[in-house]
């Protein structure tokens, strides 16, 4: 299905919007320090010892990563000319960046368990 | 010929809305890198998180984080435009709602929330 990453794309934007308000709410309006732009450690804890917003949290990290790296992908091949050969290599290279990034981004979160 | 070219050339053509996509899409990016790197100083205890978002406390930062704002109202509102011409909205509305959807009420929604966040964070009142 070559359209797949296409479809893909507008489905994972449409998630991002939603997770994008949640995620600007609870870190910048639900109290008074964060209301000041002053996040700490313990309300982090507080809030990603809830296995249900530590799902979100992982979630909406990799849906983010599959849609940035995949837009950044369409972007290098609409302006480079590698081929398709060339093409499965930067695939196979955004893969393997996303995999590092995704394991970067939950493993920040290992003793918050 | 002539209206073609008016309407696939300057700047007020789908192209600079395409630019504006991938432009603030890089940017966002880009910053996706930043957030991780800050995140994961959690796996390194409160001192050090701490220590790490304390970095971005100033005023600059807090403006970067204004402009950051604004960029994802942009890329988001102009990614549903996008999304809502894909799914059939006719497309000769495509140039006019870029300024009243993406532009026009983006600028409501970043004014909603950037005159906010610049009195309780860059001027702390």
């Amino acid at each position: 299905m070559p359209a797949f990453w296409w479809y893909l794309q507008r489905l994972t934007g449409a998630a991002l919007a939603l997770l994008l308000i949640v995620h600007f709410w609870v870190e910048h309006f639900v109290s008074e320090n964060l209301r000041r732009g002053d996040l700490t450690y313990d309300a982090i804890r507080t809030r990603i010892s809830n296995p249900l917003w530590q799902t979100i949290d992982i979630a909406f990290l990799l849906i983010a990563l599959l849609h940035g790296l995949s837009g950044a992908r369409n972007i290098l091949l609409d302006y480079s000319r590698i081929g398709r050969r060339g093409a499965r290599i930067a695939t196979a290279g955004f893969i393997v960046v996303g995999a590092v990034w995704a394991w970067w981004g939950i493993e920040a979160f290992k003793d918050l368990r | 010929m002539k209206d073609l070219l008016r309407k696939y050339s300057g700047p007020f053509s789908g192209m600079f809305a395409h630019w504006i996509q991938r432009s603030t899409g890089l940017l966002l990016l880009f910053y996706l890198f930043l957030h991780v790197r800050t995140i994961y100083a959690l796996s390194q205890g409160p001192a050090a998180f701490d220590r790490a978002v304390g970095q971005f406390r100033g005023p600059f930062f807090k403006l970067l984080e204004i402009a950051l704002l604004g960029a994802v109202i942009l890329h988001a509102l102009n990614g549903v435009r996008i999304t809502l011409l894909d799914l059939g909205l006719p497309h000769q509305r495509q140039r006019r709602l870029f300024w009243t959807w993406s532009i026009g009420l983006g600028a409501l929604i970043f004014l909603a929330g950037a005159i906010p966040l610049f009195l309780s964070s860059v001027l702390r009142r």
